[in-house]
């Protein structure tokens, strides 16, 4: 899983789960999950919908970070 | 207790983990209340675990092992994560899985933990070098269904 593997590459800053959502409805509800896959970046900071390719998933990060 | 993982599969698995590696630690959180997953998703991690040496399993309780799961940052049962292991050190790769890995979702578990062995994310350079170097946290959450 693309998200897996970014966190990888620096465990200590980043974590990725792999959220069942039908085990875990209240959380998916939360962040406004229909369709899946459905990436929430920090708590819902920013959302990527969909199977992405590394770049937007990136890109995404990218913008979360410089917001923090 | 029959198994999860028909022959088939488990004899597919037990051939593309040949080409494992370095060791993977999985830690299985479990709980025994509310959860209704948790005796398959820890199932079926001890039978991935078994068809490779290169792998090595621990099962904890959400509740009873606070301590680790604080460790681990990990709050959900049944919940998996991926670590690697050299000697005895285990080291977070900060990959996690909650719920079972089935269907769908069972090939990137088979896949990641390939990627976890080689110690290899595939990325580009481009892409690690950033992620490397930052310096706020990043919480990742794919919600994805098993069908």
């Amino acid at each position: 899983m693309l998200a897996h593997m970014m966190a990888m590459e620096n465990p200590k800053m980043i974590t990725a789960e792999a959220v069942e959502a039908m085990e875990f409805p209240e959380l998916a509800d939360k962040h406004g999950v229909h369709g899946v896959p459905h990436t929430a970046i920090n708590d819902g900071r920013e959302h990527v919908v969909g199977a992405v390719p590394e770049g937007n998933l990136l890109a995404a990060i990218q913008r979360v970070a410089a917001s923090i | 207790m029959s198994n999860l993982l028909n022959e088939s599969v488990t004899a597919q698995i037990r051939e593309v983990f040949g080409n494992l590696q370095n060791p993977v630690h999985l830690l299985f959180f479990g709980r025994e209340q509310n959860c209704d997953y948790c005796n398959d998703t820890r199932q079926l991690a001890e039978e991935v675990t078994s068809l490779s040496d290169k792998l090595s399993i621990e099962v904890y309780d959400l509740d009873r092992d606070s301590a680790v799961a604080s460790q681990y940052k990990m709050d959900k049962a049944p919940g998996i994560i991926l670590a690697a292991r050299d000697g005895d050190v285990i080291s977070d790769l900060g990959i996690r899985f909650a719920g079972i890995p089935s269907g769908h979702e069972f090939s990137s578990f088979i896949q990641d933990i390939l990627s976890a062995s080689a110690r290899d994310s595939g990325l580009s350079s481009g892409t690690r070098e950033f992620l490397k170097a930052l310096t706020k946290p990043i919480h990742l959450q794919v919600f994805v269904t098993p069908t």
